[in-house]
């Protein structure tokens, strides 16, 4: 107990402390269940899980920026002189620039936006790995292909319709076998990259996820829906037990009266309150092991603005839920590692076009995030250039390095699954050395 | 790579990758296949029966229940079985009643039963023959700005705009009697998809004279009608196109989304000269079409092989007709009438039409330049229904369906149109231009909220909506109450599983209004009730 008792002292965030899991057990085991309540967590009352469970894998939140998301503004290239001359309204400022609108120095190339200022402490800590001149093959400049094919993680065979994310669970055991839930979808309906996954819904709101009406008979119907929908087809079938099991679980978990770690403030977006609830999630340990949160926004045809306007408020959105992310998980004690990802469809045009904003483009940015990321870096595989000789169609930014060795290297290291050419089919990563 | 760069540039922190190479497809012959729709969940699906279900299963659900798969074994082939509609859904009629309808009632099943199956299709067909006078009045009363001009329009609170927008069209899609017509407005409303939030009062303006006006109309007229569309026109950026620097979005989406497909045969390069062919076009005071010579691109343009030579600007307002031409073109296009086959037959008939089915439907939007009702009449043959699977409901259509089999009193539906935030599917803010998704894969995993919502319905017993539970307990017993709920609810054709389960739930508590509406609620939880 004077472990416990310890770790709650020296931490900032009472809340927090009380949750680990991993400490719960051995309080437990130690023999004083008395001793053991008085450390549950006010918005965790009744979670008492029979598994014990000590994982190397790492919890996964995968992030789609949905929309084509301008990665010449999220990692400024200031020192590509072209990046100017192609952005004359539209351009974040050098960091040796005066005014409070340049951009911080990740490097002696490439600068955040202002608006990412909440990412630094994440890059200093080399937890966050920003790698530039990414995407997919698949040139296509339409979002929803590019979406679709991104998520499916093969591009051009329409005949595949699951996801990456959730082919890598359907190909792992789970983290705990009595977890009604392993996955997902902060959404309404279940995103491309998880479809396939066993026990994986899509929850707009976990924390208000139940079956309504007279409590009296709550068990009565959910027993009756249970059976009904065990006549149904795949997916319903699997979906309406999933959700049955998992009304049970998330009773269990006060998601409202959840308190971030180390002060961490989320946004009250909805992106923001996604990650606030998948933190959440993740620390009640209950065996989630992977969350797909979405944020749009990234379309930016006009007014673009990455200093004020919608570009500014949209990378200050990811910027500061995604700061509070790491702040709150990954810089505190928790019950199991989490590796975060954030890729986008595509970039946008180099040059800006008549409206101050940028078409349709190819290469961008994509983030990881971990203890275990290889971090504190901007990851090129040789810089491509902005000049128009060395663009894509002579217009966008070429796609050099894969998006899928990034997420397979993940898959393989940090989601302990080597069954790559299940996850990935047809493709052969080349480890580029983003985990460590 | 700039020689001002290099100098500078961050070298590789890896070998040169094989990034240009072509990806090879390893899949065939291999152990492991990527899973496909027909194995789709196949692993999960399995695990979660295994493992969570023992003893829940009826003997019903045998017939549809895989076998586990070996542990550790995820190659395992379980195919994803069609969703086979009930043996209980025998009639032709309500067959079609139930693809062209938000949901059944008794009423409207012994009303397509007395037309039979071609008079009521061709009854909904011609929606402007059937009395919908209880709606109009409705709507004209609760819903006023929905009348008004843009230029008045502009000037009404927004919110205000958006909640009657979208109030209208969830009580007209519950209660009109013109129920064909309110599936195409919901299929065109995708189609075209504007949302709210980034135009405004201009997609009550869309909705009104573009998506209404010719929802069972032309398909011509429909899309010219939504290419001078202010709110299209503001939603794809089309308004701040102009010469030298133009902006592909709306160029792009239609062609990808409104008229060739995707895979329909155009290039970057034809979105990119199309884009200067409709430059120019743009909103004028507050949401007209407006031609503007001045910022038209006038040198000569390249789109899909027909070229438009070079004009001037004295020649003004002729302008427009480049755009027109090629809007022209698009609609001629032999992709565009097989795009429009391809979606048409996926909302009314099946998520996935044969070739055969959609070169017939494409066929008659040659034949007839775009007549939405001769293709509707060639999706819905009562020989393809017959074998077509069952397609799910998408949340609005639930809460739509739910609504009509209720059969509550209705004063107002501002209650219910905030549940469609709960179920998923809020109208009109869907923020991409592809419109809402008519996937299984998408919905199916969003089930509790549709629970959650049969309670909530089902207990209405006052304010705006409120059912009168004296209906379903006619007869007062609870055989009577459950035949009352088939004929409401399941068009007479309720599943003999269910029936026995539903009537076995409402006996095994007091026969009283409050068990009454816990069973009404479950039968809209149902999963056929899921399902048309």
């Amino acid at each position: 107990m004077s472990d416990l008792e310890t770790t709650h002292d020296d931490c900032g965030c009472e809340e927090y402390n009380a949750l680990s899991r991993r400490q719960f057990l051995a309080g437990a085991a130690g023999g004083s269940m008395a001793a053991v309540a008085a450390y549950h967590p006010a918005w965790l009352p009744k979670v008492v899980l029979a598994e014990t469970y000590a994982s190397s894998r790492d919890v996964m939140l995968s992030v789609f920026m949905r929309g084509g998301a301008d990665g010449l503004s999220l990692c400024v290239p200031f020192a590509d002189p072209d990046y100017y001359l192609s952005r004359s309204t539209i351009a974040v400022p050098r960091p040796d620039a005066t005014g409070a609108t340049k951009g911080i120095a990740l490097d002696n190339f490439f600068a955040f936006p202002q608006a990412l200022a909440a990412l630094i402490p994440a890059f200093t800590a080399s937890d966050l790995l920003v790698v530039h001149a990414t995407g997919q093959l698949n040139n296509s400049r339409s979002h929803f292909d590019a979406q679709r094919y991104m998520e499916v993680g093969k591009p051009n065979d329409p005949a595949l319709v699951t996801g990456w994310l959730g082919r890598h669970l359907a190909s792992s055991p789970p983290v705990r076998s009595t977890a009604p839930l392993r996955a997902l979808g902060l959404s309404a309906g279940l995103q491309k990259t998880l479809v396939g996954g066993p026990k994986t819904l899509p929850i707009a709101n976990p924390a208000n996820f139940a079956l309504g009406g007279s409590a009296a008979t709550v068990d009565a119907r959910l027993a009756f829906l249970q059976a009904d929908y065990a006549a149904a087809t795949p997916p319903m079938q699997a979906n309406a037990l999933d959700a049955t099991n998992t009304v049970a679980l998330l009773k269990q978990i006060n998601i409202s009266a959840y308190k971030p770690a180390n002060g961490a403030v989320y946004p009250n977006t909805g992106f923001g309150n996604a990650l606030k609830s998948v933190a959440a999630l993740i620390k009640a340990d209950v065996g989630i092991e992977a969350a797909q949160v979405d944020v749009g926004g990234w379309d930016t045809h006009s007014a673009q603005d990455p200093l004020a306007g919608s570009m500014y408020r949209t990378m200050l959105d990811f910027g500061n839920a995604l700061g509070a992310f790491y702040a709150d998980v990954l810089q505190g004690p928790t019950p199991s590692g989490v590796t975060a990802v954030a890729v986008s469809e595509f970039g946008r045009n180099v040059r800006e076009n008549g409206s101050n904003g940028t078409d349709h483009g190819r290469g961008t940015v994509m983030f990881a995030m971990g203890k275990h990321i290889a971090g504190g870096r901007v990851m090129v595989n040789s810089w491509p250039g902005l000049a128009k000789a060395n663009l894509d169609s002579g217009q966008d930014l070429k796609v050099t390095i894969d998006y899928r060795d990034i997420l397979a290297e993940i898959v393989k290291n940090r989601l302990g699954n080597t069954n790559l050419d299940f996850v990935f089919p047809g493709w052969s990563p080349t480890m580029r050395g983003a985990t460590r | 790579m700039s020689t001002a760069a290099s100098s500078q540039a961050p070298e590789s922190c890896v070998t040169p990758a094989s990034i240009t190479a072509e990806p090879v497809d390893e899949s065939p012959g291999r152990g492991r296949e990527p899973t496909t729709r027909r194995t789709l969940l196949a692993f999960g699906a399995a695990a979660t029966a295994a493992v969570l279900l023992p003893g829940a299963a009826s003997a019903q659900s045998t017939r549809r229940r895989p076998a586990p798969p070996k542990k550790g074994d995820f190659n395992s082939i379980i195919p994803n079985e069609v969703p086979v509609a009930p043996v209980e859904w025998a009639s032709d009629t309500t067959r079609l009643l139930r693809r062209i309808t938000m949901g059944t009632t008794d009423v409207e099943v012994a009303l397509a039963k007395r037309y039979g199956f071609r008079g009521y299709l061709e009854r909904q067909l011609q929606f402007q023959y059937v009395d919908d006078s209880v709606a109009d009045t409705f709507v004209a009363t609760k819903y006023p700005l929905l009348a008004m001009p843009a230029d008045q329009l502009f000037a009404q609170n927004s919110g205000t705009i958006q909640n009657q927008l979208s109030q209208m069209t969830l009580y007209r899609a519950a209660f009109s009697s013109r129920q064909l017509y309110e599936r195409m407005v919901e299929f065109w409303s995708d189609h075209f998809n504007i949302s709210f939030n980034k135009v405004g009062y201009l997609k009550a303006v869309d909705d009104r004279d573009v998506i209404r006006k010719h929802a069972l109309g032309n398909f011509r007229d429909l899309l010219f009608a939504s290419a001078k569309s202010a709110a299209m026109m503001l939603y794809l950026d089309q308004n701040q196109s102009r010469a030298g620097a133009p902006n592909e979005n709306y160029a792009r989406e239609i062609m990808e989304l409104h008229t060739l497909g995707v895979d329909g045969g155009y290039s970057q390069n034809d979105v990119a000269e199309l884009s200067r062919v409709l430059t120019g076009w743009t909103i004028a005071g507050r949401g007209n079409f407006s031609f503007n010579p001045a910022i038209h691109d006038w040198k000569a343009k390249t789109v899909l092989g027909v070229t438009i030579p070079a004009g001037a600007v004295a020649m003004g307002a002729a302008g427009i007709q480049e755009g027109e031409q090629m809007i022209n073109v698009l609609l001629d296009h032999p992709s565009t009438g097989k795009f429009i086959a391809l979606k048409m037959l996926r909302w009314f008939l099946s998520y996935d039409p044969t070739q055969a089915q959609i070169d017939a439907v494409a066929a008659e939007y040659t034949r007839t330049q775009g007549d939405i009702k001769a293709m509707i009449r060639a999706t819905l043959n009562s020989a393809w229904l017959r074998t077509a699977p069952m397609k799910l409901k998408r949340p609005f259509h639930y809460v739509a369906s739910a609504l009509r089999s209720a059969h509550p009193t209705v004063t107002g539906v501002a209650g219910m149109n905030g549940q469609l935030n709960n179920v998923g599917q809020p109208l009109f803010v869907w923020e991409t231009p592809d419109g809402y998704p008519d996937k299984v894969e998408y919905w199916a995993g969003n089930i509790l909220p549709r629970w959650t919502f049969g309670n909530t319905l089902a207990a209405q017993s006052a304010g705006e909506i409120i059912i009168d539970i004296a209906l379903f307990q006619k007869g007062n017993t609870a055989d009577a109450t459950i035949a009352t709920i088939d004929a409401r609810v399941f068009g007479g054709e309720m599943d003999a599983a269910l029936r026995a389960s539903l009537t076995a739930y409402l006996k095994a508590g007091t026969y009283n209004a409050a068990r009454i509406r816990e069973t009404l609620a479950l039968a809209f939880s149902a999963n056929s009730f899921q399902w048309y």
